[in-house]
């Protein structure tokens, strides 16, 4: 075999030995728990995959994790690490709420699209703190939107409290359900299953009323690619790319990395503040205490095991999907907690750096014996 | 009164604090980041109360410090050898943590988010202060992980500045190829400093469920470890500054829970150890001078 092409196999079996190794670890935990890991894992799969409302559940909630995986994954190029996701989500929904509540009268195809705009403005606003502290200040983003993470899911709560949603409330009472009103029908996103079930029709199966598979699944696939196509081929994405590869020669060739990070760093909180609208706009319609926390740091996962390809973070984000769904079903049948998931995350993460490292420096390896051999002729 | 409840509700609220900085000191000057220290600090936090609920918290505390400590490995392991990136590591190390503590809450004591009561260790009076009225609120009923904490501070800037092993240390962070050629084992005492740093989060985890609250409850911990990072970078990477930043801190979360005001709505001083945190680090890191290669995987060349 020649060794280009097996770097290039080993390239692909890096995410797959990642996730073997994560498994065997889950293995060693479940068994610790005093289940048997066997049965657990073929229950995860028949749960997950013969079920086919399962499976559009999967495809439903690996929507909000592929906007979280591009917006950490457009920070990677740039050398940013964005943690901040989570806070940007909760900012960007609150934003998206608002305007779906407050704005009446307009018509679906101009709420809409104003609505999608007012998260991505929200997510964008909540990255302004730590992207101006890292650019001007030299403040590593990391511990700031950590905090920020923090401060928004605050501020979400008091705002929900601030307008809470006065159907709710029962006299004399106060309010028992801490949510905002409703979105208008305007500002609703439209599920799938008036274009998709006709078709499914005939093969014998049908999206089941309670799976709110909708259309963002479609935005996110188009702006997976979309931002992959942007960075490699754009004059901006050149810049972006450039600066994360080597800030001190973009500096020479006459970009401003300062002005590209902060740009990046805009742009990965305005696709972050995409992520919750999939549930607050087709799902819930309106936003609580309880809104879905977390997709921000699977986000990372999932970005990391793609290792920044469209395809491999679709995959990544339909494979943690999976876990979640599958845990689930573990969690009901075999009484194993479905925390086993966010173990399993972790471990992936940790297995896939550890992978990538050992697979970079093997790949080193065969570049340096190539150039002795071509030397050697 | 109001003064000496405030200062030792300070004191009794920046040991977490404290004890993260402390220990991202021995981390960061070893060379390596460790952005873990949070979920080291859950799992000691954890491990802590569920030991001292069976075994009483002598017993407690040791594991709280052997699980932060083994915790830490984990992350020497992904980042010294394996030479990932840091932050990445740490990352993964926080979901682990979370993930990990929820399942073994669930599997033992069948309740996802905490632990049943715990015992906790006497308390401690200072002799002669404890006379002084005034003082009262700060010296009694100590907890001995407070003066253990306190001690640590002198014995901590002893260790790095006057010993061996502290020197060795610090050239592993400043300037690891030169350590080297003087036959320092940089990778090993990248593991201790990483390991030492672990066991102090560990050791904070133990006081917050053990000592402080006496029980476990999820999100106890409530960013104490990324703050203790934010303490260690606004106190210049040094001991006494370090616990000076921390002080900070805890009296800041001190006042928030004092200062019940009526017209401030909760959510808002919930976030003021966040918002500090923020600030001091805008403040702070112009003038920081942090270890030359902190973050800067070690590799001996030829390997």
């Amino acid at each position: 075999m020649k060794p280009s092409l097996r770097t290039s196999l080993l390239g692909i079996a890096a995410p797959l030995v990642a996730v073997l190794f994560a498994s065997i670890v889950g293995s060693v935990v479940i068994a610790a728990a005093g289940k048997d890991p066997l049965e657990v894992y073929q229950t995860m799969f028949s749960f997950s995959l013969t079920r086919f409302d399962s499976v559009m559940l999967i495809l439903f909630r690996a929507t909000p994790l592929l906007f979280s995986a591009v917006a950490v994954s457009v920070g990677f190029r740039a050398n940013l690490f964005n943690i901040g996701v989570e806070g940007q989500y909760f900012i960007g929904s609150f934003f998206a709420a608002w305007v779906g509540f407050m704005l009446r009268g307009l018509p679906a195809v101009i709420h809409l699209p104003l609505v999608i705009a007012a998260a991505m403005l929200g997510g964008l606003v909540w990255a302004l703190v730590p992207a101006f502290l890292k650019v001007r200040r030299g403040v590593h983003e990391v511990i700031t939107t950590i905090m920020m993470n923090s401060i928004a899911l605050s501020l979400v709560h008091w705002l929900i409290y601030v307008y809470l949603d006065p159907g709710q409330a029962i006299p004399g009472f106060g309010s028992p359900r801490m949510r905002t009103p409703h979105v208008l029908d305007s500002a609703r996103m439209p599920t799938m299953h008036g274009l998709l079930n006709p078709l499914l029709k005939p093969l014998g199966v049908e999206i089941p009323q309670h799976v709110y598979l909708n259309y963002f699944l479609v935005l996110g696939l188009c702006v997976v690619f979309c931002v992959d196509y942007m960075v490699r081929k754009t004059p901006f994405g050149i810049e972006v790319r450039a600066v994360g590869h080597n800030p001190d020669a973009a500096e020479t060739a006459g970009i401003d990395p300062g002005a590209v990070r902060f740009k990046t760093f805009l742009l990965s909180g305005a696709l972050a503040g995409l992520v919750g609208l999939s549930d607050l706009l087709a799902y819930f319609g309106y936003l609580d205490i309880d809104f879905p926390k977390g997709y921000g740091f699977t986000g990372i996962a999932v970005a990391l095991l793609g290792k920044g390809s469209p395809a491999g973070m679709v995959l990544s984000a339909l494979l943690f999907s999976f876990l979640r769904r599958g845990a689930e079903g573990v969690q009901v049948f075999l009484g194993v907690p479905m925390d086993t998931a966010v173990i399993l995350e972790g471990v992936i993460i940790l297995a896939i750096v550890v992978a990538s490292s050992i697979y970079g420096r093997y790949v080193l390896t065969v570049q340096k014996r190539e150039a002795q051999s071509h030397a050697d002729q | 009164m109001q003064i000496s409840e405030m200062i030792a509700s300070a004191i009794r609220m920046s040991l977490p604090v404290l004890l993260a900085a402390l220990g991202a000191i021995y981390s960061e000057r070893s060379g390596v980041t460790n952005i873990g220290l949070e979920g080291m600090m859950i799992t000691g936090a954890f491990w802590g109360a569920t030991t001292a609920y069976f075994a009483g918290p002598y017993l407690g505390l040791l594991v709280a410090v052997l699980s932060g400590a083994l915790m830490a490995l984990v992350h020497a392991v992904a980042s010294v050898t394996f030479r990932v990136d840091q932050i990445v590591s740490g990352v993964a190390l926080n979901t682990l943590a979370y993930g990990a503590t929820r399942f073994a809450a669930t599997t033992i004591f069948k309740m996802a988010t905490t632990t049943p009561g715990v015992p906790r260790l006497p308390g401690i009076d200072l002799p002669v202060l404890s006379a002084v009225p005034l003082l009262q609120p700060m010296v009694t009923t100590l907890s001995p992980v407070i003066i253990l904490a306190f001690l640590l501070v002198p014995f901590t800037r002893y260790v790095l500045e006057r010993t061996v092993f502290g020197l060795r240390l610090r050239a592993a962070g400043e300037n690891p190829l030169a350590a080297d050629t003087l036959g320092v084992d940089v990778l090993a005492l990248r593991y201790a400093g990483v390991a030492i740093s672990g066991a102090f989060a560990g050791l904070a985890g133990g006081y917050l469920a053990i000592e402080h609250t006496g029980m476990f409850v999820e999100g106890m911990t409530a960013g104490s470890g990324y703050i203790g990072l934010a303490a260690m970078i606004f106190g210049n990477w040094q001991p006494v500054g370090a616990m000076l930043a921390s002080l900070l801190f805890g009296f800041a979360e001190g006042l928030s829970l004092n200062v019940v005001a009526e017209d401030v709505p909760y959510q808002f001083i919930k976030m003021i150890p966040y918002v500090l945190t923020i600030a001091v680090l805008a403040g702070a890191v112009r003038r920081a001078t942090p270890p030359a290669s902190v973050g800067v995987p070690y590799e001996r060349s030829g390997e």
